[in-house]
């Protein structure tokens, strides 16, 4: 049972202190939403377990192994990765090429292609070209092929249609169903609750919410109130 | 006619210079997206460790691999430097890092090296390779050329054949997207340091003794890297290597003119101008519409 587990975790933006004390877990088999409105800190928690900036206290650790002061390279390859919001496909890289970026030694292109057949035909066309669905399948699969014990995702969703969403959060569900741990940061909080198992929800920085999806999305009220305080 | 020639072809051991420090220029902009000032300065550092050794009596061959291998730690350094400090500034900021850096170097050098003083740069490669119609082209024109060839053949290959260029292509575009997938950015970034300080003290090894062999002179030959560099937009090594060539020898041919010849040196810096008006001219045609 791999596991990422997050304690009193705290991070700053240029001296600014954006997330304060969150604690936060993600099992094996299980999808963690992280809710919030905008400006909450759910991105800059990614970037804080990933390493894209420092932490400035807490804990992370992956299977118990404590990976906080490690760079962002060595928290990938100890099985924690991350897939940034915006699409940071490599443009001038054909999908293939892509995806070869980040293949583990003991992984093959199959895996993404399986999961995400639309990218087969894709393969030797430069990703820059490719739509905003298929980048967004594309930094997903990508991802995938890097063996990951925990993935985590920023902001899927995000400019895409409402057909292409469903699909990518079907992709993901059946990818926890195959005993992956599943971090999964979204604006869209009732498609998210429909698919994942633990909810968290953040506001000013802080987590104020800890339990089940299923609690959430039969109380959208008290959802409101979460993100909206009072 | 056989004197142009002569002056051409006199031209080619710069050109071929000149076009591998331009070739190296391209390398680390499109591999770590460094418009690298310190480039020549990095293989003068090493020259200079050569020329330190072979005037203290050592002999020539080790103390040559002493200079590549000097050449190459301060490479790494300055590459340190970079991916420590840098990696996420964007290009104007690290260009001008590099700037400071080559003040800094030279600075160091022209007091370490004692200025304007002297020095016995030997001959690597004496003598001439062949005769080009009538003209005789040197062993060092032919060598600085080949280097440049191989350096583009090797790069071209490299990044489009192998796992590890595939890193290096996707870490000039994004290399936090490229860590963030295992990818061993700071690494890379430095062995791209290292491969260009290696290849660029080799080849000022080479052309020392045809320069006046102080610090300031060989470290400015990143002017006219650079501008071969822009004749391939920062892009295209062959053309680069092209522009390189072509650069040498059009400065050849002016030495032979005397109304032209004192003026030379400003050749590199006309190229440069040229190819960045040239390349926004789209700009100044959407302008002036």
């Amino acid at each position: 049972m791999s596991s990422l587990v997050v304690s009193s975790l705290s991070v700053s933006r240029g001296g600014l202190p954006i997330i304060t004390e969150a604690s936060l877990s993600a099992a094996s088999g299980e999808i963690s939403v992280i809710l919030g409105a905008n400006g909450a800190g759910k991105t800059t928690l990614l970037e804080g377990l990933s390493g894209v900036i420092p932490v400035e206290g807490g804990m992370i650790a992956i299977d118990g192994a404590e990976i906080q002061s490690a760079r962002p390279g060595v928290r990938a390859r100890a099985g924690l990765l991350h897939v940034e919001q915006g699409r940071t496909v490599f443009r001038q890289l054909s999908t293939e090429d892509n995806l070869r970026v980040g293949l583990h030694a003991d992984e093959r292109l199959e895996t993404a292609y399986a999961l995400f057949p639309e990218l087969v035909q894709r393969k030797a066309v430069r990703a820059g070209l490719l739509s905003g669905g298929e980048q967004q399948m594309l930094v997903i699969a990508r991802a995938l092929l890097g063996r990951p014990k925990v993935l985590m995702i920023d902001e899927m969703s995000a400019g895409l249609a409402p057909v292409v969403v469903t699909r990518l959060m079907t992709a993901v569900r059946k990818l926890a169903d195959k005993g992956l741990a599943v971090v999964l940061v979204e604006q869209f909080a009732a498609l998210a609750l429909a698919i994942g198992n633990r909810a968290y929800v953040m506001r000013r920085g802080r987590v104020v919410y800890d339990g089940d999806c299923s609690t959430l999305r039969r109380a959208p009220d008290e959802l409101h109130r979460l993100y909206l305080g009072g | 006619m056989n004197e142009l020639l002569t002056s051409a072809v006199a031209g080619l051991t710069a050109g071929g210079t000149y076009a591998l420090l331009g070739v190296c220029a391209v390398f680390t902009y499109r591999l770590v997206a460094v418009v690298n000032f310190t480039g020549a300065a990095i293989g003068t550092a090493g020259t200079f460790v050569l020329i330190a050794l072979y005037e203290a009596g050592f002999p020539l061959w080790p103390s040559v691999l002493a200079g590549v291998v000097a050449g190459t730690i301060v490479g790494v350094l300055v590459g340190l430097v970079m991916t420590t400090w840098f990696s996420e500034a964007n290009a104007s900021t690290k260009a001008a890092v590099t700037v400071a850096l080559l003040v800094g170097m030279i600075a160091i050098g022209l007091r370490l090296t004692g200025g304007q003083h002297p020095h016995v740069m030997p001959d690597l490669f004496p003598g001439s390779a062949f005769r080009l119609a009538g003209v005789e082209v040197t062993i060092a024109s032919a060598l600085t050329i080949g280097l440049a060839v191989l350096f583009t053949v090797l790069a071209d290959r490299f990044l489009n054949a192998t796992r590890t260029g595939l890193h290096l292509r996707a870490l000039s575009e994004r290399p936090m997207a490229a860590e963030l997938l295992g990818v061993r950015v700071q690494l890379l970034s430095v062995l791209v340091w290292a491969v260009t300080g290696t290849f660029t003290t080799f080849a000022l090894m080479i052309i020392a003794p045809q320069r006046s062999p102080n610090f300031m002179t060989l470290s400015l030959l990143v002017v006219p890297a650079l501008a071969a560099a822009l004749v391939g937009l920062f892009r295209s090594f062959w053309i680069t290597l092209a522009g390189g060539i072509m650069l040498g020898v059009v400065e050849g041919l002016a030495s032979s003119f005397d109304g032209v010849s004192q003026y030379r040196g400003a050749i590199p810096f006309v190229v440069v101008v040229a190819v960045l008006l040239w390349s926004q001219r789209e700009a100044r045609w959407d302008d002036a519409r």
